[in-house]
């Protein structure tokens, strides 16, 4: 106790310390902007801006100069980085019979989730829209799983897979795999079934927020809307495609930006769930296991970099071809 | 238009959800008729509670009872001595603290830094302040793990690895994004003739802060709060990064991590895993249950309004 008690004291301190180090850096700003000539209202607002902006400098624009440098090192941490030219990316690219297993992997996996998780929660969000009855009761109920940490998520979900004819999900689907074979199915110990087991484990993780998220997008469309186009004699199909989805296609837009963002760098889930020999990992995964465990820093940037420009790609993608489908109130009227 | 009604409008939620369930209720009839719809839902909401309540049934249950086909929901005998059992196997309790003392500080750095400088972007002309706030924005899509190897390396140069600094003092720098825009948001609505008046009588731009601003946007400032206690309680990957040995120093996620590695080896201990499991997680549903609108207008926002 008294040692963690010490552990306490000496964050403590520190804390303090930055926090005094950067209000002291604010009123600084403010005195010394204003000093220069600049109206009291810039100066005030730049000062106030300044513990993102140090955050910014330090914690983001650095570190993406560095590590960028960093992928192009030997570095092991205990010695100074040895430049290595491009090695690093080549070793990604063709030297490595683990990595692009990986990618496959991370690839598959957030092309099923964001695309299964979205049609899922739109559904489920258009029918708690209907007028029924007990809305919180539901909206609580589908929430609930999104308040977990995805350890414990991870954790419960390798239980409910256990690949014995005893665990849960096996037990109650016996009827269907016992058609096909006598062995029940091994889900996160199946090379080819892992990667579903974690389709259905994000499911039900992301499922409940985004249909909150979703529910709140459709009670945003318009009423008229819907009562204009039942004056013409539109169908539940045609008001869905020509009113809920174009109104709701905002908020569509920022859950697949998202999606895509976590989906990609999934982490904490995979790493509590053992992985049959031989498996391909998650690329996260895999960089923390070159960097954290092997200490080959250099190589861990280098795929750092690499998930940087397919996340990059992908959202830009999806910016791109955002002008095609996202449709904002503000622009129609103008 | 006043604050309040800025607010219900924004917030989407509550005001139109009363509204339109009264206009939905159209009788027995219209309900009859919903009745696929209620089937649905319902089948949604067991894959949501089955998973929660076979945790519980686990976290019961004897080893004996683990495997046992079929499946048992209510064990017997009811071994409710599992959870202190788990307990003591590591130094929880020591974990607990950490991570008591983790969330709370970066907790509070978050929020007071996060309002600050939403309260500079809301309402303060600067130069270059539309492109540093596109800036900021645009860090919310940057991959952790970009920056994660440098950051380990300015920590390891302060000498500060397998310490709490790494996962607190971090928080003053303002290092959730999408805190400041929600409150960034939400300080734009308020008047600016409230903020005016105040300015008349005499206070300064921290007292507007402080006794006018913060006071009104006080329900999405709650939401921010349950967010972040909830990011900071379950962080894993900081503790997992910079923490290391003795045990007494993990956080409770990393503990978890530890306990499930040691269990799992021979005969994997469901039961502890699962009563741990649940322990850990039941701040967060003790808080979920008391602050649910402002949990899920947090997240809502976001969406809504990004």
């Amino acid at each position: 106790m008294p040692q963690q008690l010490q552990w306490y004291a000496s964050t403590l301190s520190h804390y303090v310390g930055a926090a005094v180090a950067i209000v002291a850096l604010m009123w600084l700003t403010n005195r010394g902007l204003r000093r220069l000539g600049l109206r009291g209202d810039a100066a005030m607002g730049l000062a106030l801006v300044v513990p993102w902006l140090l955050g910014f400098l330090i914690w983001n624009a650095g570190p993406i100069v560095a590590s960028l440098y960093f992928s192009f090192t030997d570095y092991n941490v205990l010695q100074a980085p040895k430049v290595v030219g491009l090695a690093n990316y080549e070793k990604l690219i063709s030297g490595d019979p683990n990595f692009w297993p990986s990618v496959r992997l991370t690839m598959a996996y957030s092309a099923l989730t964001v695309p299964i998780g979205l049609v899922g929660s739109v559904a489920a969000a258009i029918m708690l829209n209907q007028g029924v009855k007990g809305i919180g009761l539901w909206r609580t109920l589908y929430y609930l799983p999104a308040i977990l940490p995805a350890f414990v998520t991870a954790l419960l979900w390798r239980l409910m897979f256990l690949p014995t004819r005893g665990g849960l999900v096996n037990s109650a689907t016996e009827p269907i795999w016992s058609l096909f074979s006598d062995k029940p199915p091994g889900w996160f110990l199946d090379r080819d079934m892992l990667l579903w087991g974690f389709v259905i484990m994000s499911f039900w993780g992301v499922f409940g927020a985004n249909t909150v998220i979703v529910l709140a997008g459709l009670k945003n469309i318009p009423r008229d809307l819907y009562e204009a186009a039942s004056v013409d004699g539109a169908g539940v199909l045609a008001r869905v495609r020509h009113i809920t989805l174009p109104q709701l296609s905002p908020t569509l837009f920022y859950l697949i930006v998202m999606g895509i963002i976590a989906a990609v760098q999934v982490f904490d889930q995979p790493l509590f769930i053992q992985l049959p020999p031989g498996s391909p990992t998650f690329l996260n995964v895999y960089l923390y296991q070159q960097g954290f465990t092997l200490f080959q820093m250099g190589y861990a940037s280098a795929i750092a970099w690499f998930m940087f420009v397919i996340i990059l790609v992908l959202t830009l993608a999806v910016f791109r071809s955002s002008t095609a489908w996202v449709y904002y109130e503000s622009e129609a009227k103008r | 238009m006043t604050f309040r009604e800025a607010t219900a409008e924004q917030v989407g939620g509550a005001a139109v959800l009363v509204g339109s369930t009264r206009q939905g209720r159209g009788g027995l009839r219209k309900q009859l008729r919903l009745l696929p719809v209620y089937i649905l839902l319902a089948l949604g909401g067991t894959f949501a509670l089955v998973p929660f309540i076979w945790m519980l049934s686990t976290s019961l249950k004897s080893q004996a009872q683990l495997f046992v086909f079929p499946p048992e929901w209510i064990p017997d005998p009811v071994l409710w001595s599992n959870y202190a059992e788990a307990w003591n196997a590591l130094p929880f309790s020591a974990m607990l603290m950490n991570t008591i003392f983790v969330t709370a500080l970066a907790m509070f750095g978050e929020l007071a830094s996060a309002s600050l400088v939403a309260y500079g972007f809301a309402r303060f002309h600067f130069p270059f302040r539309n492109a540093l706030f596109v800036l900021m924005l645009s860090t919310m899509m940057l991959p952790w793990v970009v920056t994660l190897i440098p950051s380990f390396i300015i920590w390891r140069v302060l000498g500060q690895i397998n310490t709490y600094d790494p996962l607190t003092v971090g928080s003053l720098f303002a290092w959730g994004p999408f805190y400041i825009f929600l409150l960034r948001q939400f300080f734009q609505t308020v008047s600016r003739e409230i903020e005016e008046a105040a300015i008349v009588d005499g206070a300064n731009s921290m007292q507007v802060f402080w006794h006018v601003m913060l006071p009104l946007v006080k329900p999405v400032l709650l939401a921010v709060a349950v967010l972040s206690f909830q990011g900071n309680w379950n962080n894993f990957r900081g503790a997992l990064i910079y923490l290391q040995q003795p045990l007494e120093r993990f956080t409770m996620p990393l503990g978890l991590q530890f306990f499930q590695a040691s269990l799992s080896n021979e005969a994997p201990r469901w039961h502890y895993m699962m009563a741990m499991s649940g322990l850990m997680a039941l701040p967060i549903i003790v808080l979920f249950f008391l602050a649910q609108r402002q949990f899920i207008e947090g997240i809502q926002l976001g969406g809504v309004k990004g």
